[in-house]
């Protein structure tokens, strides 16, 4: 037997549920972390694109003569270099364009030895326009007369989603009140650190690599391929790391493809990068809505219906944006008990910038209504809102219209949690009987809640993940898989499991997950799904490698492998937890024994989900979840600020796995959340973009964020990693409709139309004084006190 | 980067001002002091580099507060952030403390230079409200015929549109000025943006007032962002001027405010809510003085 040098007991002590710091912090937190945008190739040209700045056009003439004499320049294109290579949701796009559909059109493209002669070659480039009458809203779109923006899409009409459950007519005649509003939300988009880049480079193959951001390395394969008129198996997608997505790389986006037409037609590498005006224009939005919501319920605050219908402004191309209805009617019919339900939802081509993906999927708009409308009827029917979302919430077991099965529901819980931390309903009756009473500042307090899928969304025939897990002679462990890691923190994720499940040192850990070659297949990074699908991988793929290990450790040590363990880089004997043998150790012995072996363990983890399905009644998720907000505000009721004073948080969680990583999601989630509720808008005037910058596109900034109290609710899920759900979505969705009901709390006015900017809520405050005593007041604070 | 920095074939930083004076006698030098308003600008192509960049901040004498005399005199250099610092300022002109505290980010108030704001003549400019309440004028120095000149002009006569002063090419700002404000001077500066911190003014109002025996005297009041030049509020102060500071008075003056404040809907705001905001503004600073 073999002896320790070490032989103190090691103590059975858990990770699951620490905090532990992302592996790439100390790099990024100095300035060590290579960027793709600091990427720099040999011989690697820089592209340009010229856009068309104009919402509507033909293109009568092109010139690009004089781009192609200026002296660096090596290749010039337009839309007759990608013709036919139709890509996108329903292939309504094309890298390079021969008609112009919305302002950040791409027209043509330059290829040059540097930034500044790409820059005056694009200057170069004439072309002549003919406008066209353009359409701005999705109502203009729908119209007969509207002008056509897709000559394949009649009537403007992109993609078009309906859900029926239960009889609604019946149901609302049952009903004792009845909420009606039309909701406005609003365009905002990403504003990822890193602005959009790609490097493209073609092998004499004819093979691709692709250096870029997106976050679903291998269905981008599929989507990019056609684009260029590829084989999705000549591409090799290569992810450096990057400074943000959100969502926002959850597509194929016109420059990428042109970075790789540039590199095909000069056989050089080319990198195309955004500067940041450039990036507020050819980003990806959230996706603005009309949304015409009713719900109904009894006297006894009973739901009885809710019915939704939606128009989408889908902008001028059909990216995942339009798709967001997926989620929406989730929300619709399974955000609390609600027997009946209607949901239309018809997305529209505009002239306006295309919508994309972004954290929280439809559910952030379709929450901002349903969660004020929860508020409207509890109104109604003088009830405490708190009372309300209890008489009409879900527990664990029930199944939703849309056959969401909430296996672990602690909405309950999440409720009385946050209700209860926040002094909720106390607070609320003070601050109602407030709003009336003379002052310029008003306090109050809102509450929202929602429900996300938790445990991914199979939208795909499989929502799996591939894991491949090494370790070499000196107990280092490799994982090598198809998780992406844009940010959010999966890195520590599958280091911290890794080292549970194998007991090695967080350090030992490396991930290899960012090249399509050599890792193994995922969806992607969304649907709040990474930690649970790739955390289920790895702790799967690791589990193996512990029962080869410990298999092997029986024979070298003739004990039992029931009563080993590894732990503290040790095999120990799990009762006493003494040391018996180093792992690195028994791993050479492994290795170089009569009959070798290595440790290298495969895995390939799919959720039980049901796919989506074409009627939308399907358990699409391995979880789902819930989160409520309690917003505190303060109210100048004559500048209309708010100021957030408090946010409290409770939210299912299933089971914390790194505390810091989640703690890090809900308050980036938050501060989304944040700036989409008071103050990111864009806007848009005929399609043209007023607001590129920092300046006047307003993120919330360090000294709004204000203090939050979070409180995590375990309801530990049997299919989750270690009982955990996904969760990093809900802290964006819940935000906006809290602070809406607290606005409405301390002021009486409602917004429909977010965000609640200053100046809007100014002038609903102001309206609202001016119907109940018009004309008295001589300064605006006398206002106040009539 | 851009190809407007590459129009740029010379580089000075002189460290004498005559130096300075004479390195942009023929206008042809593009003054650099924090680059704040400066860099954004060429960067953006809203305008270009002369052949000639002249960096200021080194030219001795440029920079410092002296507050000693009965003048006030802040050097063109001189930082919002050393502004938010001075302890004399503080007692001497706490409502340009004020506007320096509300002044985009630390980062920025490191580099920006009171100079830089007046000579960029933003109608949002944060110094020029208080400095207009505090009665201050600039000094345009420049050197012809061999030797310095310099004269002095009213702050409210040196803006004339956005981005327009009465500064010809080959001066520069070197100083402000004011006279030592009167026992008895009381000021207040408010300004309002859709976010508390980095934020351009939406809408700014400044107040400056000798007040003896609850009425309001040599009153002078100035607004941002509500006309294309920072602006003195001729009708609210005459409806102040001499009066009661009572509910009456800062009911006139919030109507007067309307003829003074002549706002146009940008991206920023609408001119409702301006017009609106300049009157809650004015009622505020006016019932903060009356102390309620
Ligand atoms: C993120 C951000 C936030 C901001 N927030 C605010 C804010 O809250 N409030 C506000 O008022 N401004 C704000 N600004 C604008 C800017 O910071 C200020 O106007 C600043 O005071 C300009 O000073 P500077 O030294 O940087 O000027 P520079 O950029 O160096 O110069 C500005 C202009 O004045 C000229 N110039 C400078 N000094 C002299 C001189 N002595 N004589 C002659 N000409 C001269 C330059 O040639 C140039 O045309 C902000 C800017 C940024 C980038």
């Amino acid at each position: 037997m073999e002896k320790t040098a070490n032989a103190t007991p090691t103590a059975k002590q858990t990770l699951i549920g620490t905090r532990v710091k992302k592996p790439d912090a100390p790099d990024k937190a100095t300035g060590k972390t290579r960027y793709i945008n600091d990427m720099v190739l040999p011989q690697m040209l820089i592209g340009k694109v010229l856009f068309a700045g104009r919402p509507h056009a033909k293109i009568v003439r092109i010139d690009t003569s004089a781009a192609e004499q200026l002296p660096g320049v090596h290749a010039v294109l337009t839309g007759k270099d990608a013709t036919g290579l139709k890509f996108g949701f329903v292939r309504d796009n094309v890298a390079l364009k021969d008609k112009v559909r919305c302002e950040h059109d791409e027209i043509a493209a330059v290829a040059a030895e540097s930034e500044d002669i790409a820059r005056q070659a694009v200057a170069l480039i004439e072309v002549e326009y003919e406008d066209l009458p353009g359409v701005f809203t999705p109502e203009d779109g729908a119209r007969e007369d509207a002008p056509l923006i897709h000559d394949n899409f009649p009537g403007n009409k992109s993609l078009a989603f309906d859900f029926q459950h239960g009889d609604v007519a019946a149901a609302e005649a049952a009903s004792d009140f009845v909420v009606d509003n039309v909701f406005r939300p609003h365009h905002v988009t990403h504003c990822c650190m890193g602005t959009s880049c790609a490097i493209a480079d073609f092998d004499h193959n004819g093979k691709l690599t692709i250096w870029t951001q997106t976050q679903y390395p291998y269905n981008y394969k599929m989507d990019l391929a056609p684009a260029l008129g590829l084989h999705p198996g000549d591409i090799r997608v290569i992810q450096p790391p990057i400074g943000g997505a959100f969502g926002s790389k959850l597509d194929v986006y016109p420059y990428e493809p042109i970075a790789a037409l540039l590199a095909r037609k000069t056989g050089r590498p080319v990198k195309v990068i955004y500067s940041r005006e450039e990036e507020f224009k050819a980003s990806p939005t959230r996706q603005p809505a009309i949304i015409h919501m009713r719900t109904g319920c009894t006297r006894d605050g009973t739901l009885t219906f809710r019915s939704a219908d939606v128009l989408l402004d889908n902008g001028a191309y059909t990216s995942w944006g339009p798709t967001i209805p997926v989620i929406m009617m989730r929300t619709v019919s399974g955000h609390y008990r609600v027997p009946a339900v209607d949901f239309k939802a018809q997305a529209i081509y505009t002239n306006n910038p295309y919508a994309g993906s972004f954290r929280g999927y439809g559910n952030v708009q379709c929450t901002y209504a349903t969660a004020q409308q929860m508020d409207m009827l509890a109104d109604m029917v003088d009830m405490d809102p708190l009372a309300f979302h209890l008489k009409n919430s879900q527990k664990s077991g029930e199944i939703t219209p849309q056959k969401s099965f909430l296996r672990e529901c602690a909405l309950v819980e999440c409720l009385e949690t946050a209700a209860q931390a926040s002094d909720y309903s106390r607070k609320r009756k003070e601050y109602a009987a407030q709003q009336d009473a003379p002052g310029r500042y008003k306090k109050g307090i809102g509450l929202a809640s929602s429900i996300h899928n938790a445990g991914g969304a199979k939208i795909h025939k499989s929502d799996g993940i591939g894991t491949i897990l090494k370790m070499d002679d000196y107990a280092r462990v490799t994982v090598i898989t198809g998780a992406s890691e844009i940010g959010q923190g999966i890195d520590a994720v599958i280091t911290l499991i890794v080292s549970e499940e194998l007991g090695v040192p967080l350090e030992h850990v490396t991930l290899v997950n960012n090249d399509s070659d050599i890792a193994p297949w995922d969806v992607g990074v969304h649907a709040s799904r990474t930690t649970f699908i790739a955390g289920n991988g790895t702790r799967r793929a690791a589990r193996k490698a512990k029962a080869q290990i410990l298999a092997a450790a029986e024979k070298v040590l003739g004990e039992p492998a029931e009563t080993l363990e590894l732990r503290g880089g040790s095999v120990v004997r799990d009762q006493c937890g003494t040391p018996i043998i180093k792992l690195d150790r028994l791993l050479r012995q492994m290795h170089f024994q009569a009959e070798p072996e290595l440790v290298m363990v495969t895995d390939y983890y799919e959720p039980k989900s049901e796919p989506e399905g074409a009627q939308h009644m399907s358990d699409h998720s391995a979880a789902y979840s819930h989160a409520v907000h309690i917003a505190e505000i303060t109210v100048d009721t004559l500048t209309g600020e708010i100021k957030v004073d408090k946010v409290t948080v409770a939210q299912d969680v299933g089971r914390i796995i790194n505390r810091m990583g989640l703690e890090g999601q809900v308050e980036g989630g938050l501060a989304i959340g944040l700036g989409y509720a008071l103050s990111e808008n864009m806007l848009l005037d005929h399609g043209l973009l007023k607001n590129a910058s920092f300046r006047d596109y307003k993120l919330i900034t360090a000294p709004e964020m204000p203090p939050l109290d979070l409180h995590f609710i375990e309801s530990d899920c049997a299919e989750g990693p270690y009982g955990a759900k996904g969760i990093s979505e809900l802290p964006t969705i819940v935000i906006a409709p809290a602070i809406a009901n607290a606005l409405y709390n301390a002021t009486g006015v409602r917004i429909f139309n977010p965000p609640m900017s200053p100046e809007t809520v100014a002038r609903a405050i102001h309206e609202r004084r001016m119907q109940t005593a018009p004309g008295k007041a001589t300064t605006p604070s006398e206002a106040l006190a009539v | 980067m851009s190809e407007t920095i590459e129009a740029i074939t010379t580089y000075l930083a002189p460290r004498r001002l005559d130096e300075a004076l004479q390195a942009m006698a023929d206008g042809e030098a593009t003054v650099l002091c924090g680059g704040t308003d400066l860099a954004p600008q060429t960067e953006s192509g809203a305008r270009q580099y002369k052949a000639r960049l002249l960096n200021i901040n080194r030219v001795e004498g440029l920079g410092g507060i002296a507050a000693d005399g009965g003048e006030i005199r802040i050097g063109a250099t001189t930082t919002v952030a050393e502004i938010r610092r001075s302890a004399a300022l503080a007692k001497i002109a706490p409502v340009l403390v004020e506007a320096a505290e509300h002044f985009a980010s630390e980062q920025i108030r490191n580099a920006a230079s009171l100079g830089g704001n007046l000579c960029n003549a933003s109608p949002a400019g944060d110094m020029s409200p208080p400095l207009l309440v505090l009665g201050a004028a600039v000094e345009l120095a420049c050197w012809r015929d061999g030797a310095a000149h310099t004269r002095r002009v009213p702050l409210e006569q040196f803006f004339v549109g956005p981005g327009k002063t009465v500064k010809l090419a080959q001066e520069l700002l070197t100083a402000v000025v004011f006279a030592r404000p009167a026992p008895g001077f009381v000021a207040r500066f408010r300004k309002s943006g859709p976010r508390p911190a980095l934020e351009i003014s939406t809408v700014s109002v400044a107040l400056g007032a000798r007040v003896a025996d609850g009425r309001l005297g040599d009153v002078r009041v100035a607004m941002g962002s509500v006309a294309p030049t920072p602006l003195r509020a001729r009708h609210v102060e005459a409806a102040l001027e001499g009066r009661p500071l009572d509910a009456a008075t800062v009911a006139a003056a919030v109507a007067a405010a309307a003829e003074d404040a002549k706002p146009i809907d940008d991206v920023r705001a609408s001119a409702w809510y301006r017009s609106h905001l300049v009157k809650v503004f004015v009622e505020e600073v006016l019932d903060d003085v009356r102390g309620n």
